[in-house]
Formats: C-alpha cells, sequence, structure tokens
C-alpha cells in the first residue's frame, strides 16, 4: 500500500512548461516514474495600486485579495476594480465598490455570490471592455472613479481627456433638473460634485475624488457639507444657497462648452 | 393642493423621470445607460411620493397619461443630445412607469 505524502510548493516558471520541484528531503518517496496527484489549492492574487493611493491597512488589503481571489473564479471578469471610499476613508464607508471589466453582464451573479461568501454590502457595476476603453477617455465621472484604486492587473489612466460634448450634456441634466425640482439633500452633494468634476476634466485637470471632496466642503462648509452627505433634511434658505451654487457652475461649464465646440 | 395641481405635479416629475430613463436607454452605447441609472431613480421615487397624495379615479389616470405624453415629449425635443430612437419608445415607458405606480 502506498502511504499518503504530500508537500505544498508553488508553480514555477520553465523555459518550456511550468513546473513544480520536489523537496530534496522528498527524493526518496516521490520517485522517478511515480504517479502523482496535482491540486490547485489557491490562485495566485495580483495586486496593483493606483499610484496616488495609500497603502492599505492590513485587514483591509487582505479583505481586498481575498476578494480578487474570489472573483477569479468568475471567468467572464478581465479585470476587477476597487474603487471609492472603502480606499479612502478609515471607517467612514457603507459598502465595498467593485467595477469589473466584462464583455458579459454577471452584475447580479458577482453580486450575489459576494454577499454569500463575504456577508459585506457591495456595489457592483460591470462594463464591457470596449465601454471602459471610450470611459477612462471621455467620462468625467468614471476618471473620478478610478483616480484611486486596487486592482487585480495593472492599469494607469490615461493622462488624456477626450471630450464628448453630448456626454458632458447628458451629466449636466441632474443639476439643471435640481434648479427646478426639490430632491433629497444629498442630490445637491452628488449634483455639486458632479459639476466640479466636470469642471476640472474640461480644464485637463486631473479629477482626484478627494480634491473634488474638498472643494465641496470649502463651497458649502463643513456642517452643510455633513447635512448633504447624510441625505439629511435642510432649510429653504440652504436649499437657495446651494442652487445658487449649482447655477453658477452649470453657467461656467455651458460657456466653456461653448468655446470649446 | 388640489388634485389638479398634484396631477400637474406629478407629470412634471414623470416626464423628467422617464426623459432621464430614456436618454439612458437610447444612448446604451455609453456608460451612463447603466451606472447613471440611478438618476432616473432618484426622480421616481419624488415621483411615487406625490402619486400617494390622492386616491386617483379613471378619469384622473387617463388625464395624468395624456399629460405625461405632451411634457415628456416637450422634454426630449428640447434634449438634441439624445438619439432621436427616443420618439419610439415614449409609449411604452409611459404605460411602464404609470403600471408601476398603479396608474395604469
Amino acid at each position: 500500500m502506498v502511504q499518503e505524502e504530500k508537500f505544498i510548493h508553488k508553480v514555477s516558471k520553465g523555459s518550456r512548461f511550468n513546473q513544480i520541484y520536489i523537496p530534496l528531503g522528498m527524493n526518496g518517496i516521490f520517485e522517478i516514474g511515480d504517479i502523482v496527484e496535482i491540486k490547485l489549492l489557491r490562485k495566485k492574487v495580483s495586486f496593483y495600486y493606483s499610484k496616488n493611493l495609500k497603502k492599505l491597512s492590513n485587514y483591509k488589503e487582505n479583505l481586498a485579495k481575498e476578494l480578487f481571489s474570489f472573483l477569479s473564479g468568475f471567468k467572464e471578469i478581465k479585470q476587477a476594480f476597487i474603487v471609492g471610499s472603502f480606499l479612502t476613508s478609515k471607517i467612514d464607508y457603507n459598502d465595498i465598490d467593485i467595477l469589473l471589466i466584462s464583455d458579459k453582464n454577471i452584475e447580479n451573479e458577482v453580486y450575489q455570490s459576494l454577499i454569500e461568501k463575504f456577508n459585506i454590502k457591495f456595489h457592483v457595476i460591470t462594463i464591457p471592455a470596449h465601454r471602459f476603453e471610450y470611459l477612462i477617455y471621455s467620462c468625467p465621472l468614471t476618471r473620478s472613479m478610478l483616480s484611486y484604486f486596487v486592482s487585480n492587473k495593472e492599469f494607469i489612466l490615461p493622462s488624456q481627456n477626450k471630450l464628448d460634448i453630448n456626454h458632458i450634456r447628458f451629466l449636466l441634466m441632474t443639476p439643471e433638473d435640481l434648479l427646478e425640482v426639490n430632491l433629497g439633500s444629498r442630490a445637491y452633494y452628488d449634483s455639486i460634485r458632479r459639476l466640479i468634476t466636470i469642471e476640472s476634466f474640461l480644464e485637463n485637470k486631473p479629477v482626484d475624488i478627494l480634491k473634488i471632496n474638498n472643494q465641496l466642503t470649502k463651497i458649502t462648509g463643513e456642517s452643510l457639507f455633513s447635512l448633504i452627505k447624510n441625505n439629511e433634511i435642510i432649510e429653504n434658505g440652504q436649499i437657495k444657497f446651494l442652487r445658487e451654487i449649482i447655477k453658477r457652475k452649470l453657467d461656467l461649464i455651458k460657456n466653456k462648452l461653448n468655446k470649446l465646440k | 393642493m388640489s388634485k389638479n395641481q398634484n396631477i400637474h405635479e406629478l407629470t412634471n416629475i414623470l416626464a423628467i423621470a422617464l426623459r432621464h430613463k430614456i436618454g439612458s436607454i437610447v444612448n446604451k452605447d455609453e456608460i451612463y445607460a447603466q451606472k447613471y441609472a440611478k438618476d432616473y431613480e432618484m426622480f421616481l421615487k419624488e415621483a411615487v411620493k406625490i402619486s400617494l397624495r390622492e386616491n386617483w379615479n379613471d378619469s384622473d389616470k387617463i388625464k395624468i397619461k395624456n399629460e405625461l405624453k405632451i411634457k415628456l415629449k416637450d422634454e426630449l425635443e428640447k434634449r438634441e443630445f439624445i438619439d432621436n430612437k427616443k420618439f419610439d419608445i415614449i409609449d411604452g415607458e409611459i404605460d411602464n412607469i404609470l403600471g408601476v405606480l398603479k396608474l395604469g
């Protein structure tokens, strides 16, 4: 009877075939001609930081690596990113934003599997590769989302913008609507952030999400910033103040767009 | 607020919500078809609140549908940056949203 002997090793690169070396001390056990079975225990996880993101805490980095390892089980995913406040805030985040590059819409399937496995709130977006290629040049919001990320593959956000006026005008619709329709205060927070992002994009400046948040805090003051970020009820005077900001920014952006036409 | 004023307010916000939704559908080669659908949802939520203010009878429902169609067409005509396919899906989207609000 053959005694069950085993060892754990990494697969290494060979000149013609990848290989697994038998440890020296086990030469007598695993001999030339013996039959063995190879079993995958853990996928290798590649892990890349965007250039301006500080190193995450061990807890967050390990969680992100576990997520990428789990996502590597979905063959349709070409690249996975973690973005958003999970990376940029120490504790002030509600969920983990995951961006997947995949030509198949597997958003729901991945989302359900993630919550089943990790019991954490996630927000999952899938984007087909050809759209992603377009967005990283032409969409201010996508560029700001990717200003901080970790990914399972290397990625560098292109420094060049490409202007798509129709896309920008589409993005301006909600801030324009807010001048006439009253929604929850979070809509003002999102809209002003969106306008600051578009403004920076049109000026060919980096759309760094943290700097955009700082600008918004400066404009609104910290207490109003906190109210609208948390969708709290605000007074009519505050709504009027926020609408004036939106109007000013919209005028500025439209002037810039007219000059760029 | 009178029932007529509520109809006016409801159709205004529904026309905006549908303009966002239709825009994201017909420009589906762009990312916002997927990512910015939440703009539509924000306006829809507000419309739901307004729709709960009244008990609507059949004649109110017809009035809402007719008024919404006129306003939505106007909203879409003003936005020439939204693809012209937008006019082909107006009726279906109106029926859909009114169904969601139990006003169909």
